[in-house]
């Protein structure tokens, strides 16, 4: 079983979307986090070899197969060592900034992208 | 070879400029503004200027300067010394920068940068806002070192072919000698890498030879359970590994290592001299007295003159030097960048990561990991300890792997 503190996540969620709505010149949260993995999954999560693509996906799915490969004890997966190195609150952030380029922004986030996130991580 | 993932890597070689459809710069709009320089157009360089001007809308004005139109990458290279690529496999013009991302891109040779300009060797001036430097590498030099007979083929390019032509000229039952530097250098698996492939291409190739590993460092500097097995059981036999080996100096016509534990000729000697950040830094006194550039991690702003970035091999964290960990500093100096000409504070936990695959024989592969996170105490970058780690064996799975990782990590950066 996956160790899910709802509470503390819930309170993380919020905080990560607050940060956007405060300036314009502030980037999106999560977005320099994100990048970090475009070394391996591509330029704003766009793959173009036979690694996952993680745009199109959904920020719940990012989110638990992140969970998922941090505390599912294989080490032959390069995933689960790399996984390891992200804080569940780094998890949220890059999950949520990766399902935000899936309603087409570029990268530059905005109100109504944030608002529609908020929905899926309050269930 | 036939698998999928290696037809991945060659479609993306040949369609690196094409995939351009409608750039993303005219597509995003931010407030910020400002000029920026970059001289190097390698992994770090080259992602910095993408990325300013993809996170920027374009309202950025970017000018990468390189002496070369194009880069060689080292990634991958040890796999030209055996034939199984071409270096023009993993060689990328700045096409895609240039017509995706409107990079400005200006072949030259930069000798110096005050007042917030640029200067190139042939007079001409670049003014900036904020000046990157990515020049990768210089060599400490060596007594007695002529890399045109000696080659190091670590900057890759003529050096690799060098090196690739004279272990194909090898007489069976020869000797190949590798001298590694003290670390810090560039791509801290790369030499042990290099003397497996080339341990393996002499057993099925020139039957009887050797291969003696002289390292200045106590021990394996990188995937230790990786290479000591490699060395002593994948390729035992004919890898000779030496720790504690200082080379003082080198006879170039008879190819000789005269080192602290005496005299090791060769047939090929492949010296990788002692390393330090590239010229332009040291010659604009950023090194600030050591061999490596000091600078804030949080920005890879200069510790010594304001308005000056280094990233990528030159930058003096302890973060290793290579090209995946190049890139990732990259993009963490150009959001620190846009924020600062927005007027805002850098993020305050960047962090960084390195995954790297490395051949074995040539077929199998073994990899590394590592996450860096910024630590407020110390102001540097610190190790994860759990997201630390190597494979727990070379495999043929992670061989294929490792071109879909390389194709990835090309695209990133160059297109």
């Amino acid at each position: 079983m996956l160790p899910r503190p709802n509470g503390i996540l819930t309170v993380l969620s919020c905080l990560t979307m607050l940060a956007p709505l405060s300036g314009q010149a502030l980037p999106p949260a999560g977005r320099l986090l994100a990048s970090q993995c475009a070394q391996c999954h591509g330029t704003d999560g766009r793959s173009v070899s036979d690694i996952d693509s993680l745009r199109g996906e959904s920020a719940r799915e990012l989110y638990s197969e992140m969970l998922e490969m941090k505390y599912d004890n294989d080490p032959g997966d390069i995933m689960h060592s790399q996984a390891k190195g992200y804080t569940e609150g780094q998890i949220r952030l890059i999950a949520d900034y990766y399902a935000t380029l899936n309603q087409g922004g570029g990268g530059t986030g905005g109100e109504e992208e944030h608002e529609e996130h908020k929905e899926e991580h309050d269930d | 070879m036939n698998s999928l993932s290696r037809r991945h890597f060659l479609k993306l070689i040949g369609t690196s400029t094409a995939l351009a459809a409608t750039p993303t710069w005219l597509k995003a709009q931010t407030a910020a503004s400002g000029r920026v320089v970059i001289v190097g157009g390698g992994f770090a360089g080259a992602t910095a200027a993408k990325y300013l001007r993809h996170w920027s809308g374009g309202n950025v004005a970017v000018t990468l300067v390189d002496a070369n139109p194009a880069h060689v990458s080292c990634i991958l290279s040890n796999l030209a010394l055996n034939g199984s690529l071409g270096l023009s496999q993993i060689t990328f013009n700045y096409e895609a920068l240039k017509q995706k991302y409107g990079v400005t891109v200006e072949a030259g040779q930069a000798v110096g940068a005050a007042n917030g300009q640029l200067h190139l060797q042939d007079g001409r001036t670049l003014a900036y806002d904020r000046l990157i430097l990515a020049p990768g590498i210089d060599f400490a030099p060596v007594p007695g070192l002529d890399i045109r007979r000696i080659p190091h083929a670590w900057q890759a390019g003529p050096q690799t072919t060098l090196l690739k032509n004279q272990l194909r000229d090898m007489p069976p039952g020869g000797v190949f000698v590798l001298t590694i530097p003290l670390a810090p250098y560039r791509c801290p698996p790369g030499p042990y890498e290099r003397a497996c492939l080339v341990a393996d291409y002499l057993k099925r190739n020139k039957p009887g030879s050797k291969v003696i590993v002289l390292d200045a460092n106590p021990k394996i500097m990188a995937e230790e359970h990786t290479f000591t097995k490699a060395f002593y059981q994948t390729h035992a036999g004919i890898i000779e590994y030496h720790p504690n080996v200082l080379l003082n100096e080198v006879d170039s016509t008879n190819r000789t290592a005269i080192t602290s534990q005496g005299n090791f000729s060769a047939s090929v000697l492949n010296v990788l001299p002692p390393q330090k950040a590239g010229k332009i830094v040291s010659d604009l006194g950023l090194t600030g007295g050591g061999n490596w550039a000091p600078v804030d991690p949080l920005t890879y702003e200069s510790t010594v003159a304001k308005g000056i970035h280094i990233i990528g091999d030159s930058q003096g964290t302890s973060q290793p030097k290579s090209g995946h960990i190049a890139n990732s500093e990259a993009k963490v100096c150009a959001d620190a960048i846009l924020r600062a000409f927005a007027g805002e504070l850098p993020d305050p936990a960047p962090t960084t990561n390195s995954a790297c695959y490395s051949p074995i024989t040539a077929k199998t592969a073994s990899w590394l990991t590592a996450v860096f996170a910024y630590d407020p105490e110390t102001r540097a970058m610190k190790l994860v300890p759990e997201a630390f780690g190597e494979a727990p064996e070379a495999t043929e799975e992670n061989y294929e792997k490792m071109f879909d990782w390389a194709s990835n990590l090309f695209a990133e950066t160059f297109a």
